[in-house]
């Protein structure tokens, strides 16, 4: 199975006032690595900047209905720091019924119609997060979450990470339930899909800005907060931020950043 | 062959300029992922209203599409058009055509 997730900061207008806002980073985190794209030119749809943001958000949402392939489909509303607007994280059987959504017309007809950067009726700006397109493989639906709050957590490990090391440190992760009954869910991967987006499985980019990433769903915004602010040793972690993330994992984790937000009720 | 067609507003006194982004930038790097050239188009410029620009590529089918596009996001010329193009337009639109069975272009 792939999961994938894709994240949209959105050109200013009425539905997206605040394209973006300082904090998205943990401290010592880099928002704008080489790769970042720069600001986007002014919004100037014909349909309106706010009509544009709104019509893409249901296309999002209406995705799996025009193409089946797409699978536990949900849009979310950023409630995060983060320079993000909305997320929507969907999934995939397998590469398979991923290339069949590649070369599907809705994909290019409407999906494609808001995010390519040469269409005039784009609405998102430029990826500021680093992580427009994020991804995994997994043998089953273990991120599943029906509503509530996603929570993305951000890594970039060394690249002289072993494979050891970094096996533990996301058991590490994917136990953190066990002692916090308000996460509900924790998978914790290495980003394949970021640099393999043509075919789900080749690489036809660089590394990602973030290799791995730690899938958090919580019931509500308070259990979310309960686990932050709480005595958990990895929340612990998280509240310090990059030295932190370092010191814990022993030089594994680089660089973090996160972004979190509420998923909407699907569309029946 | 599918046509994607843009079709964009343009303020009379930006209109040249915004043929020569199309001339320069939107041809080569569009054939160059292996997309088909169609036309380009414009309404008159002296009605005293935006002049409308409407250009189309043409492709066999969404398959080849998908390619064009990866070729397309791998190119930084395309990021380069796509923000000088922005930059000169009102607004506009994109759509997918597919001829129909009695026209004359297929």
């Amino acid at each position: 199975m792939l999961r994938r997730i894709e994240t949209y900061s959105l050109q200013p207008g009425p539905d997206s006032p605040v394209p973006g806002a300082p904090g998205a980073e943990a401290p010592g985190g880099d928002v704008s690595g080489p790769g970042a794209p720069g600001p986007d030119p002014p919004a100037r749809s014909v349909a309106g900047r706010g009509d544009g943001a709104t019509a893409f958000r249901e296309a999002l949402g209406a995705c799996p209905r025009h193409i089946p392939e797409v699978l536990h489909s949900a849009v979310g509303r950023n409630r995060s720091g983060a320079p993000v607007h909305l997320v929507w994280e969907h999934a995939f059987e397998s590469p398979e019924a991923y290339r069949r959504y590649m070369v599907h017309p809705y994909h290019a007809t409407v999906l494609d119609r808001y995010i390519l950067h040469d269409s005039p009726e784009r609405v998102v700006a430029g990826d500021r997060l680093g992580a427009g397109l994020i991804g995994y493989h997994c043998a089953q639906p273990s991120f599943r979450l029906d509503g509530g709050v996603r929570r993305l957590v951000l890594l970039r490990l060394a690249a002289d990470a072993g494979p050891g090391a970094v096996e533990e440190l996301g058991a590490g992760l994917v136990r953190v339930p066990d002692d916090v009954p308000g996460m509900r869910v924790s998978v914790m991967a290495a980003n394949t899909l970021g640099s393999a987006w043509f075919d789900g499985v080749t690489p036809i980019t660089g590394p990602p800005r973030w290799t791995h990433l730690w899938e958090q769903g919580f019931a509500s915004e308070a259990d979310l907060a309960a686990y932050r602010a709480g005595p958990h040793p990895v929340a612990g972690v998280e509240r310090g931020g990059v030295p932190a993330w370092v010191r814990w994992s022993g030089g594994i984790v680089t660089k973090a950043s996160d972004v979190w937000y509420e998923l909407e009720r699907a569309a029946p | 062959m599918v046509h994607l067609v843009d079709t964009v507003e343009v303020d009379p006194d930006r209109v040249d300029r915004y043929l020569e982004v199309v001339r320069t930038m939107a041809v080569p790097v569009m054939t160059d992922a292996g997309a088909s050239f169609v036309s380009c188009a414009t309404t008159p410029d002296d009605m005293g209203e935006a002049v409308t620009v409407q250009t189309v590529w043409g492709f066999e089918d969404f398959r080849q599409w998908n390619d064009i596009r990866k070729q397309l996001v791998l190119d930084p010329r395309w990021y380069e058009y796509g923000t000088s193009a922005a930059a000169l337009r009102r607004g506009g639109s994109r759509r997918f055509f597919t001829p129909v069975a009695f026209s004359p272009s297929r």
